[in-house]
């Protein structure tokens, strides 16, 4: 086998980039499993829920030690429920951000019908 | 006979080895990660060794790995989050081959502890935070204040900020949860197989039926195993294309 020519060489890589521009090669993943989505939002809006409860508990927790000011369970109270806020804002980010996953792969999908 | 089927997931001490006061030894833990870090670079080294301009199926593989996060930065974050590349390859490549690897019977996944997992992701979000005060300083503050009123203000920062902090546990969770599930699922079938194998008669023959559901759910694992690394990588891409563009997404 002999050496490809160089001027060769260079029209196949010119012709590879306008592939590439075209968008030909793209980093795909297979929809997600029904189990998956599943675990996606509970553990959005489970997470939350642990972050607000503990900074409220934290907070609780400092205010006993170190100041004269007690704001034992309302800290955790208003937290927790912020918390509950926040997963619920997470869960619409994921199945935005999902629905918007799903459209790209449709469309993509369409491009290819003839 | 043990069936345990959360058996799999124990940390066992393979070299005793105490320093200070603390525990660390070796453990199968350890041996895994090091077989999945060799089995990568065994992997990219024989991949990329020849060079050839027509890759072989070795070559091609690392090529299409190389592309998919290549393309997953563009896309996700956008074209100056390639510096970020060598980073989210390797973790990519991590999470990837340690699911995989951890599918191979009598092997231990590593990605199914909360504390790699955890380590995982706390370290994606230091390197967020680090990149948005990096990028905008002080003004990376301004991805916790939505476009609000001033009095609504008050109550959707600190929403954002645990939403902020929610990222590195769900994360971290969710790869975790889907290891741990997947793989007890598969033992608890396995257990199905040997008990009505040993039940004598016609429910002896009834062990196939488990044994081909083993079969399917191996195959579904696959897929999550490489689902998860991919939405533990998207995710990395995603946060750090925040923190470099703030609110363009909004």
């Amino acid at each position: 086998m002999s050496a490809p020519e160089p001027e060769d060489l260079r029209a196949l890589g010119d012709r590879l980039d306008a592939v590439q521009r075209r968008g030909a090669v793209r980093g795909k993943a297979p929809p997600p499993t029904s189990l998956g989505v599943a675990f996606r939002f509970t553990t959005e809006l489970v997470s939350a829920l642990v972050v607000g409860g503990g900074l409220g508990w934290g907070i609780d927790w400092a205010f006993d030690h170190w100041s004269p000011i007690h704001t034992k369970p309302w800290g955790m109270v208003v937290m927790f429920v912020l918390g509950a806020a926040a997963g619920i804002r997470n869960v619409l980010g994921a199945a935005r951000q999902l629905n918007a996953e799903m459209a790209a792969a449709n469309s993509d999908a369409g491009d290819k019908a003839p | 006979m043990k069936m345990n089927p959360m058996e799999q997931f124990a940390v066992k001490p393979l070299i005793p080895l105490h320093i200070a006061g603390y525990d660390v030894s070796f453990t199968n833990q350890a041996l895994w990660m090091f077989i999945v870090v060799g089995a990568i670079t065994l992997f990219m080294g024989l991949a990329v060794s020849k060079r050839s301009l027509v890759p072989s199926r070795m070559q091609s593989m690392a090529e299409i790995s190389y592309e998919f996060v290549a393309n997953m930065i563009g896309t996700a974050t956008g074209e100056d989050g390639l510096r970020f590349f060598p980073f989210i390859f390797t973790l990519f490549m991590f999470v990837l081959f340690s699911n995989v690897l951890g599918l191979l019977p009598g092997s231990f996944t590593v990605t199914s502890q909360i504390a790699v997992t955890f380590a995982l992701a706390a370290f994606v979000i230091l390197l967020v935070i680090v990149t948005g005060f990096l990028t905008h300083g002080i003004g990376f503050l301004k991805l916790f204040v939505p476009k609000a009123p001033a009095l609504l203000l008050l109550l959707l920062v600190p929403i954002e900020v645990i939403s902020f902090l929610t990222r590195p546990i769900s994360l971290s969770v969710r790869l975790f949860a889907n290891m741990l599930a997947g793989h007890t699922m598969l033992k608890v079938f396995a257990t199905f197989v040997i008990a009505l194998g040993g039940a004598g008669g016609a429910l002896s023959l009834l062990s196939v039926a488990p044994m081909f559901l083993i079969v399917a759910i191996t195959a579904l694992e696959l897929l999550v195993a490489f689902l998860q690394a991919y939405v533990f990588a998207i995710l990395t891409c995603i946060y750090l294309g925040e923190a470099l563009h703030l609110h363009d997404h909004h």
